[in-house]
């Protein structure tokens, strides 16, 4: 433990003494070069403070203060020019981060809500030990060919706010939500081979291929016990802060049944872009568009058969996951040991998707419509007893069994300028809001009357609609964003954000998120309807 | 030119007869004309320098007071009557934008060179060219020069400024700043340009235009644009594609590369900034999007000081100041038009183009709000450059955009990496967005 402490203090250092160094000598206001331009150095220190604003009276046993997140984190980006020639040209790239979340710090209540083991994993970058490293690859060009080697970020999606075909990086959604801390933070790095073949075939055909020799992460949820995360449950009557609840234990066995660095666990992806004209209704249309196929692991596991056990609320057999969760429960409602959970006992399965994007400006709707399908064939799901058997509330139910099921996921998105006449000229306004609407559609096939849960229990679809405007004061100095979703099943959210750029290297952004929701059982992410919050980041880029 | 009157001249001999004399003269008349860059043709004469004969003696006249003068709020009234009214204004009222004092220097006026490529174009398409109804050029796509280079309308004058390609070809390095005068708040932006003109080439070869083969798309004109500062817009890169059909708008692609995206933009977002600087898109280069977009009425002559030669950096100024101090400024007797978008919900109620007789360069223009009001004043300041073929063509240094309702500022200073340079084509193809974003 000492031993990680120093290696997080020289982490810290590394991080902060660099930039610090860096801010005291003549530098451009853009990167840093090096070794006549070789090497780029960029990076960003920030101070992300959340101050909840909905505390739901049974939570507030959970924490003494309001503050949700007081999280100083600091990214370092490297770039060095390896080969530079009209043949080859070879990059090394790094991505850096460092992050420490202090609530818990001086929170005692927070403190104690929270395992020590889920802390550890949740206070700075050591869930994995390669965290503080999001990209890390060798870059190389030759001809059409180019090849990325390492730990890598793949964007491959067309629009925003809801994910559809851009499935290759889980997120990492403990601490906030998207739109609040950029993608490339949130998104989890993998170590992968990544290539492309930039062809001269009509339509600019590039095709790409990636390989992820068993690098596996699953998707990061908030913890239990802390701020974006439920309190664990059920109460523990003699001592309500007792941590590792039914949450803690479900995210403690997946990440032991996380699946080891091995080729056997590879996943694969290919995707074809292209760039085609066409001429429609006398009007000339660019399409970008790309197919793509995905063959990997679901990013959250279902039970093996063989470890769930009898469904039964009387089974307390911890070998098993149904006996496991009881007996927790159990042992929270009698202050008796907590039992430990059966290890391996869930599975992270393998599934295929196969996905099409296409996004082009329309003369007509004078805007930019994107679109997205993926067909995912094959989603890894668990069972329950029918409603009629077990009435309990979704994620209150008995696991039965595994069973896969094929979904359809729909992106659409509209995208256009909206020229306000009495904004321009306003505050230095130009009078322009960049608006963005969207649809979003999931579509669960089969039956789905013992589906237990993935998204809302038995439903066969979802469906998301989206709203997004940004405009700007100041000359964009200050930057405004409004983002809000609402789900038909009556959950979502309403994010209003301030940026202020007052000069080269300071950043401000201040904001507020609101969340709503019908009820929490019904849906998992309704489980963010008490998170409302406003926050305050202070950054400095570089 | 030295031989005609030295002592080679006696080198001919008397024998030759009168024929002889009288094909010598006619050489030594167009090498004198040729002396002159300019070419007479079926009634056109390219190039046109701003002033000749007696204009230009005048002009030297005047240049003997004030050539080298730095000329400063205490002084600035005497040379008022060759100063534009926006001019006038910043350097009497430095405090406004940003700056204690703003001053200039009257250099002597030069006539740009023409290159040999431009002054055969114009020659070869300018005689034939005429106005379509809709008031496209005939041929657009298929000529090149400058089509009217004795001008009738606003409308000849606005294609005589979108003849002009500077080189056919750059690379240049664009460093500018966002200036907020009252706060004194300045954000600095630093990008890696590559322009490239498909048709309407002269200097560099394919000439006139790519062929169809090489140009499927019927591009007009592209540019590649890769950001370096500020921090969190280093490698943001982006691709603008103008296209031959005027009825085509331009197609914009931008990789953000904090979201790792590359999106597609609405070309009708033309009239909002680009990042908060004072300009919009259209902007760009003085204007950008087809000609055909706008209705031009010629205004005449206007006889103004502005920077033709300037030296980068004797460019100054203090952080907050929104208009540079050491302009060079020489007097040119600009072309004036008038413009107006047909949109008429267009951002600008009207635009003033001041157009360079002998290139046809935009020195400078003012934008009126659709209020009416003076709001602002983009002002190019050019240098003359090597490029292809040993030729030397006047292109971009430098320049500023005066807001002069909110005093607000945005200025750049441009390295000229490379002028008529051959760029590859398939640099303009989104696959380069991400390939080439660092």
């Amino acid at each position: 433990m000492h031993k990680k402490r120093g290696l997080s203090f020289i982490a810290a250092v590394f991080f902060f003494l660099i930039p610090v160094l860096l801010m005291t000598t003549e530098q451009s206001h853009g990167a840093i070069y090096f070794f006549e331009n070789k090497l780029r150095v960029k990076g960003s220190l920030y101070e992300f403070a959340m101050y909840q604003t909905k505390i739901k009276p049974e939570d507030k046993k959970f924490s003494d203060t309001r503050f949700g997140l007081m999280k100083a984190k600091a990214t370092l980006e490297l770039l060095y020019k390896a080969v530079e020639n009209d043949t080859l040209e070879v990059n090394l790239f790094g991505f850096f981060r460092w992050w420490h979340d202090s609530v818990m710090d001086f929170d005692d209540q927070r403190h104690d809500s929270v395992s020590r083991r889920n802390r550890h994993f949740y206070q700075g970058p050591y869930y994995d030990q390669d965290d503080w490293i999001n990209e890390l690859y060798v870059d190389i060009y030759r001809g059409p060919w180019n090849i990325r080697l390492g730990k890598q970020i793949v964007f491959w999606s067309e629009v925003e706010m809801v994910r559809t075909i851009d499935r290759i990086n889980p997120l990492d959604l403990r601490y906030t939500t998207p739109g609040i801390d950029p993608w490339d933070e949130m998104k989890i790095g993998l170590w992968m081979m990544r290539g492309f073949y930039n062809s001269d075939l009509p339509g600019q055909l590039v095709f790409e291929w990636i390989w992820i020799p068993g690098d596996f992460e699953g998707v990061r949820t908030p913890r239990e016990g802390t701020p974006m995360g439920s309190g664990p449950a059920p109460p523990d009557p003699k001592d309500p802060n007792r941590p590792f609840g039914q949450g803690g234990a479900v995210n403690a066995m997946w990440r032991s049944s996380q699946p080891a660095f091995n080729m056997r666990n590879s996943s694969f992806a290919f995707r074809l872009r292209g760039n085609s004209e066409v001429e429609l209704l006398g009007e000339f249309l660019n399409l970008d568009w790309t197919v793509s196929w995905y063959h990997g692991m679901n990013q959250t596991p279902v039970p093996n058969r063989e470890n769930i056990g009898k469904p039964s609320f009387s089974n307390i057999n911890t070998s098993t996951i149904n006996g496991y969760l009881n007996n927790l429960a159990v042992s929270r409602l009698t202050s008796s040991p907590t039992p430990n959970h059966p290890r391996g006992a869930w599975e992270y399965k393998f599934f295929d998707a196969i996905g099409v994007s296409c996004q082009s400006f329309i003369p007509p709707i004078k805007g930019v419509l994107r679109g997205e399908i993926s067909y995912e064939i094959g989603v890894p799901q668990i069972t329950a007893f029918s409603d009629r058997i077990d009435p309990s509330p979704s994620f209150a139910k008995l696991m039965v069994g595994t069973t896969e099921r094929d979904q359809v996921n729909i992106g659409i998105t509209y995208d256009v300028p909206i020229m306000y006449d009495w904004l321009q000229g306003l505050w230095g306004s130009g009078g322009v809001v960049d608006t963005s609407i969207g649809f979003f559609l999931q579509e669960r096939l089969g039956n789905v009357s013992r589906i237990r849960s993935t998204f809302a229990y038995q439903d066969r679809s979802q469906t998301n609609f989206t709203l997004m405007m940004r405009w700007h004061f100041w000359n964009n100095e200050l930057t405004q964003v409004l983002r809000t979703l609402y789900n038909t099943a009556n959950f979502g959210y309403v994010a209003m954000t301030v940026n202020w750029t007052p000069g080269y290297h300071m950043r401000y952004e201040t904001g507020y998120m609101y969340f709503y929701a019908k009820d929490p059982w019904d849906f998992n992410q309704a489980n963010a309807e008490n998170k409302d919050f406003i926050y305050l980041k202070i950054g400095y880029e570089f | 030119m030295t031989f005609l009157y030295g002592d080679n001249f006696k080198l001919l001999k008397k024998e030759d007869g009168m024929k002889r004399v009288y094909t010598v003269i006619l050489s030594a008349l167009v090498i004198l004309t040729f002396s002159f860059d300019a070419v007479f043709a079926a009634g056109i004469k390219f190039p046109v320098p701003s002033y000749e004969g007696q204009e230009l003696a005048k002009l030297r006249q005047w240049e003997k007071t004030w050539a080298g003068k730095k000329i400063t709020k205490e002084n600035i009234d005497q040379i008022k009557e060759f100063l534009h009214e926006g001019v006038y204004i910043a350097m009497t009222q430095p405090e406004k934008f940003g700056a204690e004092t703003i001053w200039c220097e009257v250099v002597p006026y030069r006539q740009y060179p023409t290159s040999k490529g431009k002054i055969a174009a114009t020659m070869k398409y300018a005689p034939t060219s005429k106005l379509e109804e809709n008031g496209m050029i005939a041929g657009y796509g298929q000529v090149a020069g400058i089509p009217f280079p004795q001008p009738k309308t606003g409308l000849e004058m606005a294609w005589n400024f979108d003849g002009n390609t500077r080189g056919d070809a750059s690379r240049e390095k664009q460093w500018g700043n966002v200036i907020d005068c009252r706060s004194r708040n300045e954000r600095e932006t630093i990008q890696y340009r590559w322009e490239l003109y498909w048709i309407g080439r002269y200097d560099v070869e394919p000439i006139p235009a790519f062929s169809k083969k090489k140009n499927p798309r019927g591009i007009a004109r592209s540019f590649f644009q890769r950001h370096a500062a500020p921090a969190d817009f280093v490698d943001t890169t982006m691709i603008e594609i103008k296209y031959i059909n005027p009825k085509r708008l331009e197609d914009l692609w931008v990789y953000t590369a904090m979201f790792r995206r590359i999106r597609r933009y609405a070309s009708t977002q033309r009239s909002d900034t680009i990042d908060g600087t004072d300009m919009i898109y259209d902007d760009h280069d003085g204007w950008y999007t087809s000609i055909i977009h706008n209705t031009y009425s010629a205004k005449g002559r206007a006889d103004l000081l502005v920077a033709r030669h300037q030296d980068r950096d004797k460019l100054e100024r203090i952080k907050g100041q929104g208009f540079w101090s050491g302009v060079q400024r020489e007097r040119v007797n600009h072309w004036v038009v008038e413009v107006k978008n047909k949109n008429k919900n267009y951002v600008y109620s009207k635009q003033i183009w001041y157009l360079d007789p002998e290139t046809w360069q935009m020195n400078f223009k003012t934008m009126y709000n659709r209020q009416g009001e003076f709001w602002k004043m983009y002002e190019m300041f050019y240098s003359v450059y090597p490029s292809a073929g040993n030729q030397k063509t006047p292109s971009y240094n430098s320049e500023h955009i005066m807001d002069y309702i909110r005093s607000h500022g945005s200025d750049s200073k441009r390295e000229m990496l490379e002028l008529g340079a051959e760029i590859r084509t398939d640099l303009f193809q989104v696959k380069s967005l991400k390939q080439k974003s660092y």
